[in-house]
């Protein structure tokens, strides 16, 4: 692609993500979140590959439904209660509405089938974009609108969480798996939304990071499947015992990064009185943790019987930047220790 | 509720419907959402004359602008499909489920 229009395409997604952030009018919320979907759709159909073209058509079709829905909601509003504000929605109907377009723009879980296939038809970098830029506006939209229907909010959650961890159990491509667990994360997100915001906030920017360097992880190793990840041994040795960690860290065990918000999301439901919830929650991380520990499995402990042909790869340098990787996949795991401090910035 | 927003109301629900439920072809998904903006200009225009708003006169405008663009995308991708799956049948993008 021209670096001209490189740049410009790059631009757009920045400056809607920005107009969506800054603004406290619906009209321009949509106008953000219209520009960040208009800004992606040559970046995904970059490559014109068929599979590319349908992705970003399904990506395009969701979107605009969407976005449409969102504005239609905020019209209802305004002509309910006559009030274009994000921060003033009163009448339950359009509050709903946006919850609901909202959860179909980043595919939560009954609305949640456009996200593995959009995912898999893309390549990885369009794919982290997709998945943790795009993720933004929306988001800065759900903590604006202060939703109290709690039992929507926690069908939303719970349903993706569980399908989150279902629908990865069966599957061999990397992106998909990155889409399931992408949906999960999400629904944790939801789950707390209406308890403690700031939580939310905690869990996105924590599974940013995890999800970069999984990303990142994957794209050094020009892997989308799992089973060419049982040869990363022979390209990036150290960086094959790591990527494990971070798997586990977004699977959310213990003493990596990942464990953070699971926790403060699990006693914050308890402190709210749901214990079953957070219960069921718990359990539904289980399933996501199985398909995390089946990568680790395929990548990293066990060593494929390969000929000459399969640990030839080690000879190729990749252009990649490995920076970025380094500093994410340093933060994806060890930042459990600075648990008092995220505490203290984001759940006063 | 008042007879006009009934109106844009069950017009933009008959467009959601199309879009949902008649999943045929590319063409007339792109023509429910087409008609899903349209429904939203009217409402937004129709608001701006009732309350005789100056400051909200340029939204109706803007919106068309962003459904334009957003059509156009659409049409754009109606022809990336038709050149890469060679129909523009919601049934034969199926490339990705797997």
């Amino acid at each position: 692609m021209n670096p001209y229009i490189m740049a410009l395409l790059l631009f757009g997604l920045g400056l809607g993500t920005t107009i969506t952030f800054a603004s406290s009018h619906w009209l321009l919320a949509w106008m953000g979140l219209e520009i960040n979907t208009l800004a992606i759709i040559p970046l995904m159909a970059q490559h014109h590959h068929p599979r590319a073209v349908e992705a970003t058509t399904k990506y395009f079709l969701t979107q605009a439904t969407a976005a449409a829905m969102l504005l239609f909601a905020s019209t209802t509003n305004a002509w309910l209660t006559g009030e274009w504000d994000i921060q003033q929605m009163s009448h339950p109907l359009p509050t709903t509405m946006i919850t609901l377009a909202l959860a179909l723009k980043i595919g939560l879980a009954p609305m949640h089938s456009w996200m593995p296939e959009v995912l898999q038809g893309l390549d990885l970098t369009t794919g982290l974009i997709l998945s943790t830029w795009q993720k933004l506006a929306p988001f800065a939209l759900f903590l604006q609108i202060h939703p109290n229907n709690s039992t929507i909010l926690i069908t939303l959650g719970l349903a993706s969480t569980l399908v989150g961890g279902w629908g990865g159990l069966n599957q061999t491509q990397l992106r998909k798996i990155l889409a399931y667990s992408s949906i999960a994360h999400l629904g944790w997100m939801t789950l707390v939304l209406q308890f403690a915001p700031s939580l939310t906030l905690l869990t996105l920017l924590t599974y940013f990071v995890m999800t970069f360097s999984a990303f990142l992880v994957f794209k050094l190793n020009k892997a989308t499947t799992v089973n060419s990840l049982a040869i990363s041994w022979a390209k990036t040795p150290i960086l094959t015992s790591l990527a494990p960690l971070i798997l586990l860290s977004l699977g959310g065990l213990p003493p990596l990064t990942g464990f953070l918000p699971k926790w403060l999301i699990l006693q914050e439901l308890t402190k709210q009185g749901l214990p079953l919830l957070a219960t069921f929650a718990a359990l539904t991380a289980l399933l996501s943790l199985y398909f995390y520990l089946r990568l680790s499995y395929a990548m990293t402990l066990t060593m494929f019987p390969n000929n000459l042909a399969g640990s030839a790869p080690w000879r190729f340098h990749s252009p990649q930047l490995t920076l970025p990787l380094a500093v994410s996949t340093a933060t994806a795991i060890l930042t459990l220790p600075l648990a008092p401090a995220a505490m203290a910035l984001f759940a006063p | 509720m008042t007879p006009v927003h009934f109106a844009f109301s069950s017009t933009f629900m008959l467009g959601l419907a199309g879009l949902a439920f008649h999943r045929y072809h590319l063409l007339s998904a792109l023509l429910c959402l087409e008609g899903m903006m349209l429904s939203l200009f009217i409402a937004l225009s129709l608001w701006t004359l009732q309350l005789d708003s100056t400051t909200f006169s340029s939204s109706p405008m803007l919106l068309l602008a962003f459904s334009a663009c957003e059509a156009s995308a659409g049409l754009a991708l109606l022809v990336a499909t038709a050149r890469t799956h060679g129909t523009d049948r919601l049934q034969s993008l199926n490339l990705l489920q797997c």
